[in-house]
């Protein structure tokens, strides 16, 4: 294992960078930029039992340090994916992160079922309980610790596949749902999803989203995931995934040192395409210069 | 595909709230496609797209033209000459209308800069092209020439009306095997398309829509196609990867 190499439970990744679901497809489009087989993995785009068009437009709005977006979950549903885009992304050379998400419990058992029949090119089943911009969606369920601990057990039960729970920051303390996830046989969490915005044209004086909010993410959000991972880092036992703003090798290793034990990297890559290679890049020097191991750094936060 | 570092070169004013960079990038001068775009910096978050205007392979250059509608503009039409600014390009499907003979360009708006482009592309490749333009009024012509059918929706320059009105002075009897490409604002395209349905010619649209990445994989800058499948009522493509330029019969409008 190179120095930045990780682990995720039982999952070994060369690099702790997963580019984060919904930024980077099913990677057909970045892999004409770069050879994705420098990553730690890549979490597909947010899949659901049927097809979905999504949200209407407009579904971008751009903000301090971020963006807003409303998607929706635009997808082509899961059996699609694994017909069309499932061998192709095994075919990247880095870790499979299948994501997704439903409306209700039957769905999510019913996905993670078709997927578990795929198991061996699969590395992690990535749940989302968090996206902000499905109407009666699954931010409700992840909100709820009760909710969280029953779907998490139903899937469990589906697969034996290392099960990823992508939390919603959008609560008031996200460690009981949290703890919820790992005590019904969560292998990680996912920390964290968009948080639940609003940007508004002073002419129209109506929302710029069509959906009237949508999910905030980049840099502005940093801190908020930041002291979410650290927070969970102090009562969980299984990893975390840190997610939320990172853009530099030193977002990277701020949310190690919180206490994940990889990252994802989403808006950044709508900016700069590339920009996991020169992080990637600056990690291995990081790590070369300090003559360290880059998981060492996990959770090595001494608080004041 | 990669993300380029990029001096602009020149900057020139075309009227009080549009201006026209001249930006030097060798590989995008000799990639680009007419109807493609670029997605730059303007020192902001995102980046933003535009339409190449124009080509010019030999000094490695490329332009394109910047109408201030906001933040992000308003910083890009201030940008100094000798400024370094990141351009992702050429991006989206661009026209693809070598196969017809007579190139038909309707432009409205700021799709006076790609259909520039397509105009210089077209007529190098030998084509038949004509051009039609349509502005508010005199004093908002820019990028024309006298071999352009100009039209103005107050009548202080050339047709009165828009450029459906100038479409529907052309002798169609004339032209061999043509295409209509339209680029502006989507009433002007949606009019242009059921014009040139009922003359029976082809046409190609180039759509808008607020964009993010640029390159396919944020699915924010959708537009509503008819959907192959029978039963759905729609797909959202991507603008930026599917198109900008779609045929006009597959758009719902």
């Amino acid at each position: 294992m190179s120095r930045i190499g990780v682990k995720v439970g039982n999952v070994d990744l060369k690099s702790p960078i997963i580019l984060a679901s919904g930024t980077c497809n099913f990677g057909h489009e970045l892999s004409e930029y770069y050879d994705l087989s420098i990553l730690g993995g890549l979490s597909s785009k947010g899949l659901t039992c049927k097809p979905r068009v999504g949200n209407e437009g407009v579904r971008v709005a751009e903000c301090s340090s971020g963006m807003l977006n409303s998607v929706g979950l635009q997808n082509p549903g899961v059996d699609y994916f694994i017909e069309h885009d499932l061998d192709y992304m095994r075919s990247l050379g880095c870790g499979v992160i299948v994501n997704a998400a439903g409306h209700s419990f039957e769905d999510y058992i019913e996905i993670v079922s078709k997927l578990n029949k795929h198991k061996d090119k699969i590395d992690a089943l990535e749940i989302n309980l968090s996206c902000p911009n499905v109407k009666a969606g699954c931010m409700s369920v992840g909100s709820d610790p009760n909710q969280v601990a029953q779907i998490v057990s139903l899937m469990r039960k589906e697969t034996d596949l290392p099960l990823w729970i992508k939390l919603t920051p959008n609560v008031t303390d996200i460690k009981p749902i949290a703890l919820a996830a790992q005590n019904s046989g969560a292998d990680a969490v996912v920390l964290i999803n968009t948080l639940l915005g609003m940007a508004i044209d002073i002419k129209t004086r109506r929302p710029v989203l069509r959906n009237n909010t949508g999910g905030y993410s980049g840099p502005a959000v940093k801190p908020v995931a930041l002291r979410m991972v650290a927070e969970c880092s102090k009562v969980l036992d299984i990893p975390i995934i840190g997610c939320g703003g990172i853009s530099t090798y030193e977002d990277v290793l701020e949310f190690m040192i919180a206490g994940s034990s990889a990252v994802e990297i989403g808006t950044a890559s709508l900016i700069h395409p590339t920009c996991p290679v020169d992080i990637t890049k600056d990690l291995e020097d990081y790590c070369e210069s300090n003559n360290i191991n880059l998981k060492d750094l996990t959770g090595t936060l001494e608080l004041w | 595909m990669q993300e380029y570092k990029c001096k602009i070169k020149n900057i020139t004013n075309l009227n009080s709230d549009t201006v026209y960079l001249t930006i030097e990038c060798p590989d995008i001068a000799n990639m680009a496609k007419p109807g493609q775009f670029v997605n730059i910096s303007a020192d902001k978050f995102l980046k933003r797209p535009f339409g190449i205007a124009s080509v010019d392979k030999e000094n490695g250059t490329f332009c394109i033209g910047v109408k201030i509608v906001g933040k992000g503009t308003k910083i890009i039409s201030q940008f100094a000459v000798g400024k370094e600014i990141d351009v992702l390009g050429p991006l989206g499907n661009g026209f693809d209308a070598d196969m017809y003979q007579d190139i038909i360009l309707v432009a409205g708006g700021t799709g006076v800069f790609p259909i520039n482009f397509a105009k210089e592309y077209y007529t190098k490749l030998g084509k038949n092209v004509k051009v039609i333009q349509g502005f508010r009024s005199k004093d908002q012509i820019i990028m024309s020439d006298d071999n352009c059918i100009v039209s103005t929706d107050d009548g202080t320059y050339g047709i009165h009306g828009n450029c459906c009105d100038a479409l529907k002075t052309l002798d169609w009897t004339q032209f061999n095997n043509p295409v209509i490409l339209t680029v502006g604002p989507l009433p002007m395209m949606k009019f242009t398309g059921l014009l040139a349905k009922e003359l029976n010619v082809p046409c190609f649209v180039s759509m808008e829509q607020r964009m993010a990445c640029g390159i396919g994989i944020c699915l924010v800058c959708i537009c509503k196609i008819k959907a192959e499948e029978e039963g759905k009522p729609f797909d959202h493509k991507r603008c930026c990867k599917d198109g900008p330029v779609f045929p006009y019969e597959e758009v719902i409008w």
